[in-house]
């Protein structure tokens, strides 16, 4: 069971995994209020499959690098507990199967659906293979098809807490810390010249 | 056939029972060589990933009136012309260069785009992206200059910049400066863009404003250069602490030596800012003056222009109305270029023969002021002359204002001389003319502007450049005069902006009236050449431009060469 403590307020997760060359990557973790200001921050250092993973895992290296591995570490070790965590990326949502939070995957931008976004109404759609899909507010969204009872604790948290939060500008937010973060661990000469 | 009679005999050989028998098989084992094949262990666990993190101080937003419902926003602001600023676009704050742990780093990185603050705070109108931007520059600053052209939105920015801090809890108390005839303006725009924030105005007697300086509650106080001076020994020496100090028209510290720049650097603070649209008006020596406050050393004289605009450019943010607003409306240039009367030429060059044989009879002890108050004394008469007070620029202004009066517009006279001032009212009775110059005492000056705003039959103001050129809006002026030209364009720029700025209602005619073949046309040739050289210059460093007159440039309007400087005594 997890230790971290609940947000005293409303939070969301936000979790990327972002190309670092080389074949590392680096993962980074922005855990966000209701009114989008953040809370916390947590980032990886480089990580790289080994050749045996790159061979082994085959196709589901992704999904255990990123998802298992690099998404797992970093919400075990925020210390807030958020309502759900969001992902822009189909193999990070395996980080399902390491932790107890719900957690959805944001589809790129797509038509908004059918209908008045001002009900903020909350529709499915028949699910694809590899998950399931749910829409909030103007966001269409994915949920692992192996936890597919995450639906109701995320739909609930959007109703009540969330509707006004942007689902995909924090990704930017979180690829721009990592940078952040390079240019800083690099020195600041090349800081400076940013 | 016949049976061959042999004789054959049967012997037995024991082989048939040998034949009947079962073969008897003996197995022998055979040991085969082999070997184990080798294995080898393929490792596939992921050595543990390491992270790091930061958490950042959650505000109560409900307490802070983050949360407070939206208001009704006006879908005009005058100047928008139908445009939606700010739609579709991020506005993200980015950390300077001189902020160098990563945590802090990361806190400004990690805020939330400054157009999702529209959802949050209140705003009169939409801010332009620009302003955003202006925003996003001061809010991480610990040291800045905003200095956009006039009419911008300084004061827009400033307030928002300082608002979001507060809430932020970054700051808890800031002391504003600016010039005295603009702190009722302040306090309107801080009512307009930040009304939930509790403003303090030191003014009255002496310990009325000892009991302003202490009040700690308040978070926005409110002070003019010419009181802080005075209660400097409350400011400086009574263990104040602001965590932000602004400064307004911040080139009044362009002197170092001067009293209000001395008193400024004196306040305790945490952070600097200065406001000013003419962060350089003579040298760049005035923008090292700006940064003894801001960042006391990071500048000196002796830098190159080029070295000095790069060491300040993550300190100076300056935008001009050609860059950023370009819907609005045009701002063009008349010159009205007149002779003198008859009476004038006479007066004129009397004063310039006699004044200019005066200066060369002194010899060595020429001074400035000896030529200077020969250069006023000739553009006094370039305005009226002294004796009979006829004037070719008061015959044109009455003939354009009967075109601004028949077209219902509204206009301003600026002029350096308040005495020009009268003498144009006095001309134009019984048309009913408003005054706003320095005589005007300050409590009237609000009253002043809101008839000229409000009443339909004033349709003119005269200013001087000293009370008028800085901070005022009068975006509903279509028609500005100068009456006569300021020794720089800077000072002229301003003044022409009281009108030409955002929610500018249209096109704003400026008529510059010089008289030719005086001292006023030789001025004007000496500034215009100066202007375009310090745009050469600063363009290339990204600092500002604007340009008035130096000793040698005054002198030179006579031919008259600066006399070598005395040697200082021993001291």
């Amino acid at each position: 069971m997890s230790t971290r403590k609940s947000s005293p307020v409303p939070s969301v997760g936000f979790l990327t995994v972002v190309d670092s060359g080389g074949g590392s990557f680096l993962g980074g973790y922005l855990v966000l209020n209701a009114s989008g200001r953040p809370l916390e921050f947590q980032c990886t250092a480089p990580v790289k499959a080994n050749r045996a993973q790159e061979i082994l895992y085959g196709p589901t290296l992704h999904p255990y690098l990123w998802g298992e591995q690099i998404g797992g570490a970093l919400i075990s070790k925020s210390r807030t507990r958020p309502l759900f965590v969001c992902t822009d990326q189909l193999h990070t949502l395996a980080v399902r199967s390491a932790v107890d939070l719900p957690v959805i995957q944001v589809l790129p931008a797509s038509p908004p659906p059918s209908g008045p976004t001002s009900e903020r109404k909350l529709t499915t759609t028949p699910s694809s293979e590899s998950a399931a899909q749910l829409i909030l507010g103007r966001y269409s969204c994915a949920l692992s098809r192996s936890h597919l009872n995450d639906r109701v604790p995320v739909e609930r948290a959007w109703k009540t807490h969330l509707d006004d939060l942007h689902l995909r500008e924090p990704f930017e937010r979180i690829r721009e810390a990592i940078t952040e973060a390079q240019r800083t661990a690099a020195g600041p000469a090349s800081g400076a010249a940013a | 056939m016949t049976d061959l009679s042999l004789r054959t005999e049967l012997f037995p050989t024991g082989w048939q029972t040998a034949l009947a028998r079962a073969p008897r098989i003996v197995l022998k084992p055979l040991p085969l060589q082999r070997s184990l094949p080798a294995t080898i262990n393929i490792p596939l666990r992921q050595a543990a990933i390491r992270t790091f993190g930061f958490s950042f101080p959650e505000l109560p937003a409900a307490d802070l009136g983050l949360l407070a419902p939206r208001p009704t926003r006006s879908p005009q602001r005058g100047a928008d012309q139908g445009k939606s600023p700010a739609a579709k676009q991020t506005t993200r704050i980015k950390p300077p260069q001189d902020i160098i742990k990563l945590q802090d780093r990361l806190y400004y990185v990690l805020q939330p785009p400054l157009e999702s603050l529209t959802g949050e705070l209140r705003f009169p109108f939409q801010p332009f992206p620009y302003q955003l931007a202006g925003i996003a520059f001061l809010f991480p600053r610990h040291a800045a200059i905003l200095a956009d052209e006039m009419g911008l939105g300084k004061t827009m920015q400033a307030i928002t910049a300082i608002r979001l801090l507060l809430h932020a809890r970054e700051v808890r108390r800031v002391l504003l400066i600016c010039p005295k005839p603009l702190v009722t303006n302040w306090k309107r725009e801080f009512q307009l863009w930040a009304p939930e924030i509790p403003i303090g105005v030191i003014e009255g007697n002496q310990a009325r404003r000892n009991w302003q300086w202490r009040q700690p509650a308040t978070p926005v106080l409110l002070a003019n250069y010419e009181l802080l001076v005075r209660d400097q020994q409350i400011a400086v020496n009574d263990g104040l602490h602001f965590d932000l100090v602004l400064l307004d028209e911040a080139q009044r510290i362009k002197n170092r030596n001067s009293a209000t720049s001395q008193v400024t650097r004196a306040i305790r603070r945490t952070r600097s800012w200065a406001l000013t649209g003419t962060p350089v008006e003579n040298s760049p020596e005035d923008l090292v003056g700006i940064f003894e406050f801001l960042s006391p050393g990071h500048l000196s004289s002796n830098m190159q222009a080029r070295r000095m605009g790069l060491a300040a450019r993550d300190y100076i943010l300056r935008r001009r109305k050609e860059e950023v607003l370009t819907d609005l409306p045009p701002k063009m240039f008349r010159d009205a270029e007149l002779d003198l009367t008859p009476e004038q030429w006479i007066s004129y060059r009397e004063a310039e023969e006699h004044g200019v044989v005066r200066l060369t009879e002194m010899g060595d002890e020429l001074t400035i002021q000896h030529v200077f108050e020969l250069v006023l004394r000739l553009k006094q008469i370039c305005n009226f002359d002294p004796a009979g007070g006829s004037s070719s620029k008061l015959e044109r202004l009455r003939a354009d204002l009967e075109e601004v009066i028949a077209s219902d517009q509204k206009a301003i006279v600026f002029s350096q001389w308040v005495d020009s001032l009268k003498r144009i009212r006095a001309a134009l009775q019984p048309l009913p003319v408003l005054e706003y110059h320095g005589k005007i005492p300050a409590r009237k000056r609000d009253r002043v502007i809101d008839q000229f705003r409000n009443d339909p039959s004033c349709h003119l103001m005269l200013m001087s450049y000293g009370a008028g050129s800085v901070g005022l809006n009068l975006q509903f002026c279509r028609y500005v005069f100068l009456f006569d030209r300021w020794w720089n364009p800077a000072v002229e720029d301003q003044a022409i902006n009281r009108a030409h700025r955002i929610g500018a209602s249209g096109p704003v005619t400026v008529t510059r009236m010089i008289t030719i073949n005086t001292i006023e046309e030789h001025i004007d040739q000496v500034l215009q050449e100066k202007r375009e050289l310090f745009e050469t210059i600063f363009s290339v460093a990204g600092t500002p431009a604007s340009a008035g007159l130096n000793q040698d440039e005054i002198f030179g309007l006579f031919n008259l060469r600066m006399p070598p400087r005395k040697p200082r005594a021993a001291a």
